[in-house]
């Protein structure tokens, strides 16, 4: 009998959601998930967790490679966004989806526009989202321009968009994450009248305060599984931020300890301001050295990336100073960066490491391209370059059937091996591994995390970022963690670390005092 | 998706395109046939097809079909200038540098080159090549205005070039009227070139005896290796076909960005200008073009139907003169108006440029080379898998 209350409460079960990405990544695994109606439900987990993936699916942006959608008691094919609006789903994702150049009332018609004759109407248009922002109490200017409102304004126009177009049920991706504090606070009163009004929405996000203070039931998600559901009143941050940033396999790497010598990398009072004045970088410092592996744990977002950018000079640092065996690098071109032994296996490999449609051995050589042993006069050796690349082919066992294959072909975790050999291969002094083993399979994680400790063997200095408890904690020597844009602990050594422990600093629960944290600096 | 695949793909794609656009040309010709009935039509476009597809090269009479080497000559000599223009045009585009100066840059090289044609008496061969290099590098020279524009003030480099072909016309239309012009002459025009700056004629191969096709098209061929080796075999090339497909990625691994995306401009525009250095010294007793000659815009096309592949671009100059002369042939063997090339180029044209033409069987390639690709990871990996369990 039970059983039957509960299928009439949900009004959403997703049920045994698989997804595999078409580069064979599966970013959800057997996934349950459901929605009591009138709740405010939080999904949370680390990025790359699967939390979008599945947000997606409900959105009909993606869809399930198996298991069942079910709204409302319907066994239901979400095809695309527009049959899920009509299923009264609505969804405001993380980057606004709004036309900067429109008025608010105009973003909010858009796909439904009120016309007179063949002119859109823009006094009903006006006066549509005027009733709608009073009915929700959501406060917008309707005949302002998106491109001149305040971020929070555009996320209630977002929100406003959504339930105009009849949602019942409203998917919220971070929407904290671009909001001040303030306007948070607005945002959460404006949820709970929509809740009393029997409104569902799902709330993601992995800010630990914020989901106690508002939501009722949480899922958790972690390497694209649920880690299952909780009554929010039930469960301690401690519990969630365990069950978020636990790991999952204990992958063995041998190691033997590290003996670090002379510092390779030294950073001193980075900062950083982001364009929407967001403190980044608040007084970063560390020092890297030879011949150890010194890991940055803590959730995404936390100026990790940032950080890693400053380094590249892929961006411009405020203020501060990164230098490189005693030479300044901030602001040097890639080029020299490189000259100086600093290597990148950055983040995104598709925006940067990659040339997606050129093939592995193009792909290959494309930092040393201008080297003496590669060239003849004016013309690439072309011998040379097959050689070098079918060489790095085989030591990085990239799965394809010859270096002339297109990378972009390749999966994940292939197209990881391709970037790791171009990187470890130009006998660097440093690297910089930025989320080294993110969505790749368990074979070409396993093989990049030996290369890295190899490597730190036989001298370079490693700084690895990793939003992956298990790996950071594994490969690193030493250990900082940072959270809202500062190292809020060092631990010289990572191996008498409890998960528990490192959850606390991830999410901001613990500090360190400024002196622990000083001895990152080995002046 | 597999090499062999993709290549099979681009095969199929280009027939299809170049398919469909004779059917359209075939349908237009038809309607716009001489005739009353309904066969008299059909024989029409028949004819006018056949004129079409084997006149360029054949003579077609009441005894049969013969070749004739004038007429493949004269596609020959149509490829010079659309050879050079596409050249450019590939390493422009390559570099995702959207440049369309080549249509004024083949028009300032080629003045250029007549200038010095005209005014600096120079040794016979010397003096061509001091011509066409004239030319070549001024024009090079000025497309350091759009790169410049470009890479330090993120000028679009698609409407500076476009506007720039203009001012390149004008520019010489002012000084083919005052300065330079032989006032002799009924038709505004220069003076004649010397006769030590003229490309000799193709003369010696016996099959162009009574062609005017000039030594034009062997520096053409040449020209089309020099790229080949350039855009392929070696690192600027590389790079600039690096930065075409991912600046970021360009930019991470290091490579000048700013000096390539420029160099790739100036290449463009040496080529374009060498070109028409190239054009007017083996055609033309004088500079009389009064207008954009068009090579340019034809040049955007060889370029994307050879894919920026310079190896490819001669194919595609072949196909494009090819079907110049074929529709020559039917104005003026088949009344059919010659305007309709302009058509049947603008199909191929559409067919080739759209991205997502036949993308249904692409994707059915990827996923089956996909699906191959998951077997044999499966197989290769059955063991660790069981582990991992």
């Amino acid at each position: 009998m039970g059983d039957g209350v509960n299928r009439e409460e949900y009004i959403v079960q997703m049920k045994q959601i698989s997804k595999v990405y078409s580069n064979g990544v599966a970013a959800n695994q057997g996934v349950d998930f459901n929605l009591k109606k009138g709740e405010i439900h939080a999904l949370m987990g680390e990025n790359g967790a699967g939390k979008s993936t599945l947000m997606k699916m409900l959105f009909g942006m993606e869809q399930p490679t198996s298991g069942e959608i079910v709204i409302n008691g319907e066994t239901t094919v979400l095809s695309s966004p527009s049959v899920a609006i009509s299923k009264g789903i609505g969804m405001v994702h993380q980057h606004f989806m709004l036309v900067p150049s429109l008025s608010v009332a105009e973003n909010v018609v858009l796909g439904m526009v009120p016309k007179k004759g063949i002119f859109i109407d823009k006094e009903k248009a006006i006066e549509i989202t005027r009733e709608n922002a009073e009915k929700y109490n959501l406060h917008v200017e309707p005949e302002m321009r998106v491109a001149d409102i305040p971020v929070g304004m555009k996320q209630k126009v977002e929100i406003l968009k959504a339930l105009v177009r009849g949602a019942k049920i409203l998917i919220l991706d971070e929407p904290t994450a671009v909001l001040t504090a303030q306007e948070t606070e607005e945002l959460f009163r404006e949820l709970t009248t929509l809740k009393k009004e029997g409104y569902t929405v799902v709330f993601i996000s992995h800010k630990l305060n914020e989901i106690k203070e508002i939501t009722d039931r949480l899922t958790i998600m972690r390497n694209g599984r649920s880690m299952g559901v909780y009554e929010t009143k039930d469960v301690s941050k401690e519990d969630i931020s365990r069950l978020m940033v636990g790991r999952d396999v204990v992958l063995n790497v041998q190691k033997d300890p590290a003996k670090p010598t002379e510092t390779v990398l030294k950073v001193r009072d980075l900062e950083y301001v982001n364009e929407w004045n967001k403190k980044m970088l608040n007084k970063v410092s560390f020092d890297v050295r030879k011949g150890e592996i010194l890991g940055i744990a803590g959730v995404e977002g936390n100026g990790q990336k940032e950080l890693i950018d400053m380094l590249f000079n892929l961006n411009v640092p405020d203020a501060g100073t990164a230098e490189v065996n005693g030479r300044s690098i901030i602001g040097l071109p890639q080029a020299k960066i490189r000259e100086m032994g600093v290597s990148l296996v950055p983040e995104d490999r598709m925006l940067y490491g990659i040339a997606g449609t050129a093939s592995i051995e193009e792909n290959v050589i494309s930092d040393r391209c201008a080297k003496k042993e590669l060239n003849n006069g004016p013309l690439f050796k072309m011998s040379e370059i097959h050689k070098l690349s079918e060489q790095l082919v085989k030591d990085y066992t990239v799965l394809c059937k010859s270096p002339a294959q297109q990378v972009g072909m390749l999966s994940g975790g292939n197209i990881q091996k391709v970037v790791v050999a171009r990187e470890f291969s130009n006998d660097p002094a440093l690297i910089l591994a930025d989320q080294p083993t993110r969505g790749i399979d368990v074979g070409a994680t396993e093989f990049i995390r030996k290369k890295l400790v190899e490597l730190s063997r036989s001298g370079v200095a490693v700084l690895l970022v990793s939003a992956d408890l298990a790996e950071v904690m594994e490969l690193s020597d030493s250990l900082i963690v940072m959270h809202n844009g500062r190292i809020v602990a060092y631990f010289r050594d990572a191996e008498t670390l409890t998960d528990e422990e490192m959850g606390e600093y991830m999410l901001g629960l613990k500090e360190q005092t400024p002196e622990e944290i000083r001895r990152v600096c080995h002046d | 998706m597999t090499r062999k695949r993709e290549i099979i793909f681009s095969i199929v794609r280009g027939a299809m395109a170049i398919m469909i656009a004779l059917l359209v040309a075939m349908l237009l010709i038809f309607i716009s046939a001489d005739g009353d009935s309904f066969g008299e039509k059909l024989s029409v476009t028949a004819e006018a097809m056949k004129q079409l597809l084997v006149g360029p090269i054949f003579r077609i009479n009441a005894t049969g079909i013969k070749f004739e080497g004038k007429r493949l000559a004269d596609v020959f000599a149509a490829m010079i200038p659309t050879i050079f223009t596409g050249l450019s045009v590939c390493v422009m585009f390559a570099a995702n540098q959207f440049n369309l100066g080549s249509e004024g840059g083949i028009m300032l090289g080629a003045f250029i080159s007549a200038i010095v044609a005209i005014y600096m008496p120079l040794p016979r061969g010397l003096h061509a090549l001091v011509c066409i290099l004239a030319g070549g590098l001024v024009t090079g020279l000025v497309m350091l205005i759009p790169a410049i524009l470009k890479v330090k003030l993120n000028v679009s480099e698609m409407v500076c070039s476009l506007m720039l072909n203009y001012i390149i016309m004008y520019i010489i239309k002012y000084l083919m009227n005052t300065s330079y012009a032989d006032k002799s002459k009924g038709q505004i025009q220069t003076y004649p070139f010397l006769n030590s700056s003229k490309l000799p004629a193709l003369s010696q191969a016996p099959i162009f005896t009574s062609s005017k096709l000039s030594w034009g098209i062997v520096i053409a061929v040449i020209a089309v290796v020099v790229m080949g080796f350039f855009m392929y075999r070696s690192r600027w090339g590389y790079q600039i076909r690096m930065i075409g497909i991912n600046q970021d990625f360009a930019k991470y691994s290091g490579m000048k960005v700013g000096f390539v995306i420029v160099l790739s401009q100036i290449i463009g525009g040496f080529l374009a200008g060498a070109g028409g250095g190239i054009e007017m010294l083996g055609r033309y007793p004088s500079f009389s073009w009064s207008a954009l000659p068009g090579y340019g815009w034809t040049g955007i096309t060889v370029a994307i139907l050879a894919g920026n592949n310079p190896w490819f671009v001669p194919l595609a100059a072949f196909f494009l003169a090819y079907l110049g002369k074929g529709c020559d042939m039917m104005a003026t063997y088949a009344n059919v108006p010659t305007q309709l090339i302009a058509i049947v180029q603008g199909v191929i044209f559409l067919f080739f440029a759209a991205e997502s033409f036949l993308s249904r069987y692409r994707q059915s390639l990827v996923v089956k080379t996909a699906k191959e690709e998951i077997a044999a990871k499966m197989a290769s990996s059955e063991e660790g898998g069981k582990k991992d369990e």
